[in-house]
């Protein structure tokens, strides 16, 4: 049996950036811990902080080399493995917003080498901390700016697409259009809050396990000042979550209707439908579902919402994306739930980050938020197949089918397997690389790198 | 009268800047291959903090490629597919052994020399498949324009081919000491350069003869002046200040590029004629000068940063603050 290069080409690039976004959150949730603990050192002068922040410097060196080089990967597959679709986006305005996005890459670049080989040269409480605040605006726009690409990809607008899909010419180009499509806006906001969130989950399990892991009282007193930290943070994040995804099914029914109908596996349009938990379509009879009456009305706002049956079954998106959809939305509701009880026990001074089985209950919600991103994901790409640029380009019509590359992609998807799971237990370790009284200290006459 | 494409000019000084900084990284990894323990202190305090900001300057590249030239990705991808796919997996070898090395604290099998030298040797890899495809690009060695296909038989096959990479080698190999300082190897630097831009020179000359022309002067020159200086005690601490060998570098680069305008592959492909067009070269031109702008200013506060590392004490521990509460919860 073959696999045509098409789907290889696909499988390829899919496996590449679910993995890279694995790496990219954690970056997010990294810098955005280094820039709180850093602002917090300073206002308070608390050593801990100041531990904390050298000690989450660390990973985040790591995770950005690796996710320099996984960047990278990515931006040159999109040439080797999609060149029809790189060369459209190079003759309309989404190119420049890749070009855009190098200068959001090299602030943060530039301000991480700085901050972690030169910042010790830099005096002053917060002059630390304002070296944090272009790495968190750098990351953030690097994550805005590729989410416009996605928001193109979906929604795509800039030039003339009539004339396009009569004759393969490009014409009526409008370099800025793609900075702004319908769908920008509501993407940016959902991803804005969801990536963030699951990099500082990642930390936050982390803490949670290492603080009951520690017999040491200043490791432990580190380890839950960080992880009020993340449960802080997570909670604002989540709630953000909740609203802009409230907020994309609104933007999705208008201008994605069949992704939208395939999520809600909505056979027939119409108002006030009921929710369709989980089950599939047999015919064109939905069973199995667990359904809640009106509840897609609400969420809708009760407008008349789209059905697959007014769409060519050949045009339909494979409908996993529904039990995809589904399950994201179940594991988001009960992090929430998780979230808020947590907080609610703090609140009431009942000693969450005492409790084992909360610890235990953090890490398992680390991986069940992780999981949630990557079913968003994943939803948002599959929902829009065939198409790779939504009803302008399939993705048979972009890719390469250079078979020389089987092999080599491969190799590729064999590093990755290897080096993500790899670079997390490293990171892992080099966070606690010396010994609590020396992060204590402060910092050393060097930096913490081996040169 | 011909006029300057200036989506050329920008997109090849992007690659000479890239390139140049790569180049020193090459160096620096040759060094470390070679004598580890002598080169470490010279070439570590350079290459620990540049690696990231070279790796930006090659996605910068890699953008305003995929900008300048949108009917050569097609191309691109069918000619150096599987190259490009081996460059990346290096890439990764590349960014993944330094990373691990800057803080590695195990002492075992695996320890901080062993992965440096990793990335010496996966730097060096990246710099003969770069080479591999610039001269490809050049010369069209091994390339098939109609069929759109790239033989590596077909390019080792061209006797220019090893040439270009020797010289290339030979000549990294013979400015390493000067950009890092190495005294040790003073004397060799001149006549090792020297050879190297001979071979060059033969290189090109196998190519094409119409390439050893008088433009090929002026990066010979600019190549065999630094070693030329380095052997002065009065001017070798010049020429061997990094930003001043850079500066260097990327305009020996940059005056190879009569190499591949107005036409690459060995008049293959004129550049003119699958540049961008229409309201994308505005809005190239816009996004380069202000991009410019910002990257001018980001480099000024680096070298800032360097500045001030060479006369400013580090920052002494604070004093020990009052710890807070440890009680385990409020």
């Amino acid at each position: 049996m073959s696999i045509p290069m098409v789907d290889f080409d696909r499988f390829l690039f899919a496996f590449t950036i679910g993995s890279h976004i694995l790496l990219v959150s954690l970056s997010i949730g990294l810098a955005i811990m280094i820039c709180a603990v850093e602002f917090l050192s300073a206002r308070s002068k608390d050593k801990y902080y100041g531990a904390l922040a050298r000690r989450l410097v660390r990973p985040f060196v790591v995770s950005f080399g690796i996710g320099t080089a996984s960047g990278i990967v990515m931006a040159v597959e999109l040439v080797n493995l999609f060149p029809g679709f790189m060369t459209l986006v190079s003759k309309t305005g989404v190119i420049s917003i890749f070009y855009v996005e190098i200068f959001a890459f090299f602030l943060e670049t530039v301000f991480l080498v700085v901050y972690v080989y030169y910042g010790r040269f830099f005096h002053g409480r917060y002059t630390r901390w304002l070296l944090t605040l272009p790495i968190v605006i750098g990351t953030l726009l690097s994550a805005v700016l590729i989410v416009m690409v996605n928001a193109w990809m979906n929604t795509p607008n800039g030039f003339d697409i009539s004339t396009y899909l009569a004759t393969g010419a490009v014409t009526g180009v409008d370099p800025w259009a793609p900075f702004l499509t319908p769908s920008t806006g509501y993407e940016v906001f959902h991803v804005l809050a969801t990536v963030p969130l699951t990099g500082i989950m990642m930390i936050g399990g982390f803490f949670a396990y290492r603080y009951h892991k520690s017999s040491h009282p200043d490791e432990r007193t580190l380890f839950l000042k960080g992880l009020r930290i993340t449960v802080a943070l997570s909670l604002v994040l989540v709630v953000l979550s909740v609203l802009s995804g409230i907020l994309q099914i609104e933007n999705l029914y208008q201008y994605q209707p069949l992704k939208y109908a395939a999520m809600e596996l909505n056979v027939n349009p119409g108002t006030n439908l009921p929710e369709n938990l989980f089950g599939w379509l047999n015919g064109t009879t939905v069973v199995g579902a667990i359904q809640i009456p009106g509840l897609q009305g609400i969420l809708s706002n009760h407008a008349n919402v789209p059905g697959l049956s007014q769409y060519p079954s050949s045009d339909w998106p494979p409908l996993i994306i529904h039990d995809t959809f589904d399950t994201m939305v179940v594991l988001g509701v009960l992090l929430g739930l998780f979230l808020f009880g947590y907080a609610g026990l703090w609140v009431l001074k009942r000693r969450p980050f005492d409790r084992r089985f909360l610890a235990w209950g953090f890490v398992v919600f680390t991986v069940v938020t992780t999981l949630v991103m990557e079913l968003g994901w994943m939803t948002d790409e599959l929902g829009r197949q065939p198409w790779i640029v939504y009803n302008v380009m399939t993705v048979s019509q972009a890719a390469s089918n250079n078979s020389d590359l089987f092999y080599p992609g491969l190799v590729i998807i064999a590093a990755y397997i290897f080096l993500v799971p790899f670079t997390f237990w490293f990171m892992a370790r080099v966070f606690r690389s010396k010994a609590i009284e020396v992060d204590l200290a402060g910092p050393s006459e060097g930096t913490d790198v081996n040169y | 009268m011909s006029t300057i494409n200036w989506l050329f000019e920008i997109n090849f000084a992007v690659f000479s800047i890239f390139l140049a900084l790569f180049l020193t990284e090459l160096m620096g990894g040759v060094l470390l291959l070679l004598a580890y323990d002598r080169a470490k202190p010279k070439v570590l305090p350079y290459i620990v903090p540049i690696w990231e900001v070279t790796g930006t300057f090659a996605a910068f590249w890699v953008v305003t490629s995929d900008f300048a030239y949108p009917n050569m990705l097609i191309p691109v991808a069918s000619l150096f597919g599987g190259l490009i796919v081996v460059f990346l997996i290096l890439i990764v070898a590349r960014n993944a052994s330094i990373s691990f090395a800057e803080l590695i604290t195990k002492r075992g099998w695996v320890d901080e020399r062993k992965l440096y030298q990793a990335y010496g040797l996966a730097t060096l890899l990246i710099g003969v498949v770069v080479l591999v495809a610039l001269s490809a690009i050049v010369s069209g060695a091994g390339v098939d324009l109609s069929n759109l296909s790239f033989s590596l038989g077909g390019w080792i096959g061209n006797a220019g081919s090893a040439l270009y990479v020797l010289g290339a080698v030979v000549i990294a190999v013979g400015l390493a000491p000067v950009f890092y300082a190495f005294e040790p190897l003073r004397r060799l630097t001149l006549p090792v350069t020297a050879v190297g831009v001979l071979i060059e020179a033969g290189a090109l000359y196998l190519y094409a003869s119409s390439f050893l022309s008088a433009s090929f002067l002026i990066p010979a020159v600019l190549t065999l002046l630094p070693a030329l200086l380095f052997q002065s005690p009065r001017t070798a601490p010049i020429v061997s200040h990094k930003l001043v060998f850079a500066v260097v570098a990327v305009a020996i680069i940059f005056s190879l590029s009569y190499l591949v305008y107005p036409t690459a592959f060995n008049g293959g492909i004129t550049v003119d004629s699958v540049t961008t067009s229409g309201p994308m070269v505005g809005a190239f031109y816009i996004l380069s000068i202000a991009g410019a702008v910002f990257i001018g200013l980001l480099m000024a506060l680096y070298l800032t940063a360097v500045q001030r590392s060479m006369r400013t004490p580090a920052s002494p521990s604070p004093s020990p603050a009052p710890a807070a509460p440890t009680s385990p919860n409020p």
